[in-house]
């Protein structure tokens, strides 16, 4: 089953790479359309967050993650370093779950 | 290239630490290479994402793509297939200030881009090792590593107000369905619909 998903994942990205090598585009996408695909993959990765910041593992949280994700969106934003906001987080979730 | 090496690792600890296999998430990194869609695919085994957002986080290739297309046009039509295989954000990125400041091969893209695949794929080596080492994930919190890495993805990914908006929209709304019980589908819809903010606040 996990091998199916990956080998279908791989097809289905390396389409999406390659078409646009192959075929003809249909004149260029209307500027709404284009400004949606460009803003859905960061829509995805944020949904992703939502549910793993307020029910971790499906049980509502008490607090450590929402706290922890706070945290993360700062220490990346100022330090414009992905490494440093997991490291912080980790660290914060870990401390905070102590509590 | 920092940055291909930290996400790469990250990615291999917190595969490893979901309960994948050393050789799944290997083939992962070396067949689908693309790290948004990876880490949603360790979601998707874990938590039961649904499938439809493994894709959604790569059809931004196609636009991709369509703009590289009259540069590639000069090579035959099986080294444009192989050259599209490695087509991330970053080689884009590369191959576009290239094409912009007079270059006009592939061998700026293939070599920079190839060496992305290689990082990529060390990084995730060493990360399937460094996981195998940390052990019990939840009392560390490691398990929370992935989602700190989607933070970081997505603030790293805000460029205008309106990525903001959307982001939070959609975080906000995809949490709103898993509390209502709605778990199932809270990321498909919420990724969904949010992305119309963009349409609507950008006129």
């Amino acid at each position: 089953m996990i091998w199916i998903t990956i080998a279908g994942s791989a097809l289905a990205t390396y389409l999406t790479r390659s078409l646009p090598f192959v075929l003809k585009p249909p004149g260029r996408l209307p500027a709404a359309a284009s400004r949606y695909v460009d803003a859905l993959p960061v829509a995805i990765i944020a949904a992703l967050v939502g549910p793993a910041v307020v029910a971790p593992g499906g049980t509502l949280t008490r607090g450590a993650e929402p706290l922890a994700a706070l945290l993360v969106i700062g220490v990346v934003w100022w330090r414009r370093s992905l490494l440093a906001g997991v490291i912080a987080g980790v660290a914060a979730v870990a401390l905070l779950r102590l509590l | 290239m920092g940055t291909t090496v930290v996400v790469g690792t990250t990615f291999g600890v917190v595969a490893r630490q979901a309960g994948l296999t050393p050789p799944e998430i290997a083939g992962m990194s070396l067949l689908v290479f693309a790290g948004a869609s990876q880490f949603a695919m360790v979601q998707l085994f874990t938590a039961g994402a649904p499938a439809v957002v493994v894709i959604a986080t790569v059809l931004r290739h196609l636009l991709m793509a369509a703009s590289l297309r009259r540069n590639f046009a000069r090579v035959s039509l099986p080294r444009r297939l192989a050259a599209a295989f490695f087509l991330t954000d970053e080689s884009f990125a590369m191959a576009t200030g290239d094409f912009r400041r007079g270059g006009t091969g592939l061998i700026y893209y293939v070599t920079f881009a190839v060496t992305l695949f290689v990082l990529w794929n060390a990084a995730t080596l060493a990360g399937v090792a460094l996981g195998n080492a940390i052990g019990e994930p939840r009392r560390l919190g490691v398990d929370f590593a992935i989602t700190a890495t989607f933070i970081g993805i997505v603030v790293l990914g805000i460029r205008r107000p309106t990525d903001a908006a959307v982001a939070l929209a959609a975080a906000a709304g995809a949490g709103a369905l898993a509390l209502a019980g709605a778990s199932t589908v809270a990321v498909i819809v919420a990724g969904a619909l949010a992305p119309i903010l963009a349409i609507a606040l950008r006129r």
